[in-house]
Formats: C-alpha cells, sequence, structure tokens
C-alpha cells in the first residue's frame, strides 16, 4: 500500500525532525516525545495532507489509469475467451467432421459391398446365360447331327438298294442264262408265242 | 440336205429299186440284213468302216475280205456304195428302211424278232402267226439271235413292242427292289 508508505515515511521525518528540535531543548522533547502507539499515528495535519494526497493521486489514478488497464484487461479476457469458444468450434467442428467422415467410411464400405455383391450376381447371370446358351447350341449341334446322319443313312440304304437290286439283277440274269437249258428256251418261246397270240385274240 | 429319216428312206428304196430290177431282192434284203446285225455286235468292224481317216479302197478291201464268195456281188457292191459315201454309220438304219420297204412292197409289215437262242421254222413260223395276229396286219419277222436278252423273244413291228424276254422281267424286279 504505497499511499500509507508514504503516510509512514512522513511520519518518520516528523519524527527525525522532532528528534532533532529535542537536541536543543531536551527537556520539552521528553515532555512532548510520544510514546505507545502514538509512535506510529501520524499527525493530524499530516493525515489530512496525506488524505487529500491520497485522494488526488486515488482519482487520478482512477480517471486516468484504470479505464486503459481495465479495457487492456478486459480485452485480454475476451481475447482468451473469444480463444476458448474458438477451440471449443473447432473441437466441435472436428467431431462433427468425424462423424460425417465415420458416416462416409460405413457408406463407403455399405457401397463397395453392394458392388461386390451386384458383381457377383452379375457374373452368376452371366455364368448362367452362358452356360445356357452353350446347351442350346450344342443341343442344335446335335440334332443337326441326328438328321444328317439319318439323311445320310437313308441316302446310303437308297444308293445300296439300287445298288443291291442292280447286282440282284445281272447275277440272276447270269444265273438263269446259264441254267436255261434247251428246253427252258423251248417253253420261254412257247409261252411267249401263247401271250402274244392271246393279245391278238383280245383285240 | 434331207434330213436324216429322209435320207435313210432314200437309200433304202434306191437299194430296194435296184435289187428289184435285179431280180435278187430276197437274197440282197437278208444278206444286208445279216451284215448289219454283225456290224451291231462288232465294234472293231464298225469303227473300221466308218473312220473318216481310213481310205474308202481299205474299207472296200475290208468288205470283200469279209463277204467275198459269200454274199452275192449286188450286196457287196451296195455295201462298197454306202461306204463309200461314207454312210457306214448309217448302214443299219438303211438295212431295216429297205426291209420295211419290201415288206411293204408285199403288203406286210416286217417285224425284228430278237432271241437268246436260234429259232426253229416251226417257231419262227409260229412268231410270225402269233405277231401277225396280234397286229392285225400280215407279218414279215427278221430274227436276230441276242444272248443278252437271257431268255424268251421280244419283237418291234415299227412302234410296237411284244416284249416276253427274261431281261426285261429281271429289270421290272430290280426297279421294285429299288423302289422298296
Amino acid at each position: 500500500m504505497p499511499f500509507v508508505i508514504l503516510a509512514q515515511v512522513e511520519g518518520e521525518q516528523e519524527v527525525v525532525l522532532a528528534e532533532e528540535g529535542a537536541v536543543g531543548t531536551e527537556q520539552a522533547t521528553e515532555t512532548e516525545a510520544p510514546s505507545g502507539i502514538e509512535v506510529i499515528l501520524p499527525e493530524i495535519p499530516e493525515l489530512i495532507f496525506g488524505s487529500a494526497a491520497f485522494l488526488l493521486v486515488f482519482f487520478a489514478l482512477w480517471k486516468f489509469a484504470f479505464p486503459p488497464m481495465m479495457e487492456a484487461l478486459k480485452a485480454r479476457t475476451d481475447k482468451i475467451q473469444g480463444d476458448l469458444d474458438e477451440a471449443e468450434t473447432a473441437k466441435t467442428e472436428a467431431r462433427t467432421e468425424l462423424a460425417d467422415y465415420k458416416t462416409q467410411l460405413a457408406g463407403a464400405r455399405d457401397e463397395a459391398n453392394r458392388i461386390i455383391e451386384e458383381s457377383r450376381k452379375t457374373a452368376d447371370q452371366l455364368r448362367k446365360d452362358i452356360q445356357a446358351k452353350a446347351e442350346t447350341e450344342a443341343q442344335a449341334t446335335v440334332i443337326k447331327a441326328q438328321e444328317e446322319i439319318r439323311a445320310e443313312r437313308d441316302r446310303a440304304l437308297q444308293e445300296l438298294k439300287a445298288q443291291v437290286g442292280d447286282i440282284a439283277v445281272d447275277l440272276a440274269g447270269r444265273v438263269v442264262g446259264k441254267s436255261l437249258d434247251k428246253g427252258a428256251h423251248e417253253k420261254l418261246i412257247d409261252d411267249y408265242i401263247t401271250s402274244v397270240a392271246g393279245s391278238g385274240e383280245a383285240k | 440336205m434331207s434330213t436324216k429319216t429322209e435320207l435313210v428312206r432314200g437309200y433304202a428304196e434306191a437299194l430296194f429299186a435296184i435289187a428289184t430290177a435285179e431280180g435278187d431282192l430276197d437274197k440282197v434284203e437278208n444278206e444286208l440284213f445279216d451284215f448289219a446285225k454283225a456290224l451291231e455286235a462288232n465294234a472293231d468292224l464298225r469303227e473300221a468302216l466308218t473312220d473318216p481317216a481310213l481310205p474308202a479302197e481299205r474299207k472296200k478291201a475290208v468288205l470283200a475280205d469279209l463277204l467275198g464268195g459269200r454274199a452275192t456281188p449286188h450286196t457287196l457292191n451296195a455295201l462298197d456304195f454306202i461306204v463309200e459315201q461314207g454312210r457306214a454309220r448309217e448302214l443299219g438304219e438303211i438295212v431295216s428302211a429297205l426291209a420295211n420297204v419290201a415288206a411293204a412292197s408285199r403288203q406286210s409289215s416286217l417285224a425284228e424278232v430278237r432271241t437268246a437262242v436260234d429259232l426253229s421254222d416251226t417257231q419262227r413260223e409260229q412268231i410270225r402267226k402269233a405277231l401277225s395276229d396280234a397286229s392285225g396286219r400280215p407279218v414279215e419277222i427278221k430274227v436276230v439271235v441276242d444272248p443278252s436278252i437271257i431268255g424268251g423273244v421280244v419283237a418291234r413291228i415299227g412302234d410296237e413292242v411284244f416284249d416276253g424276254t427274261v431281261r426285261s422281267r429281271l429289270t421290272e424286279v430290280g426297279e421294285r427292289l429299288k423302289g422298296a
């Protein structure tokens, strides 16, 4: 407390001055010498002056020094508060973003799973389609081959029949030709004559 | 140039006229018929007589070798003439036409009869009679022995055919086999 100290200093000076006066007038000094609590108590005028000075200084300080100081203090408080608020906001934001990221990540994972599932389904469908197509084609090929074989067989059979017919006729001709003796020839000729004559009668 | 039918007919009528004038129609006709059938059966002879590269003299020499002394000079001369004219290819048709003309001159038709074996005179007469009855007009027959018919007889009078051969019956059976 500077004001108190100042008062004390002034008091001490008073004391010193009092002691110096006492050198000349030792007796007077001894009778007026303060004792007890009075030693530290200021004189009344001094108290008035001190109080006035104190008030003056206090007023001056209150008037000129305090407002900027208070202002600076308030600014600082505000700044700190602002920083704190900002930090809080940033934290909240960070938390929100984190949540967003987590949501997005989950979404991406779901999406990836969906795509994989879809791909699997598509591949499965494709495989089934290809299989079905291949089976159809194979069946068509088999049917076609069977038809061709049947046609070929029929043709071969037809050719064989024709050849067998020719061969049979040829062989029969040879066999019959050799086996026909004079009597058989005569009979054939007689039969011919009979049949031709018969056809003439029929006309 | 006339058509082939007219040409063949022209040659046949000329030959008929000459043979009749010479009073040797039957013999010439029969010899020519036999030679034509022999030519039909012998591919080498046919080729030799129709070969344009072979001179006519050589062909006539071949004919003389084959028929000299066995046929009447009229027949040989007729053949020489046909070969010299380069008509050996049409000889068969000319001879057939001649036979038809000759038969017609006797008011009858000609039947070409093919058999596997030679026929006896009785059989010829029976066939002639049967064919006459069947066709409704007098028929003369010329017999050709053709083993390829195997057995039986086939007769052709103009466009009419009386088929009784084993060959045709076998062919019929063969067709039925093919159709089955």
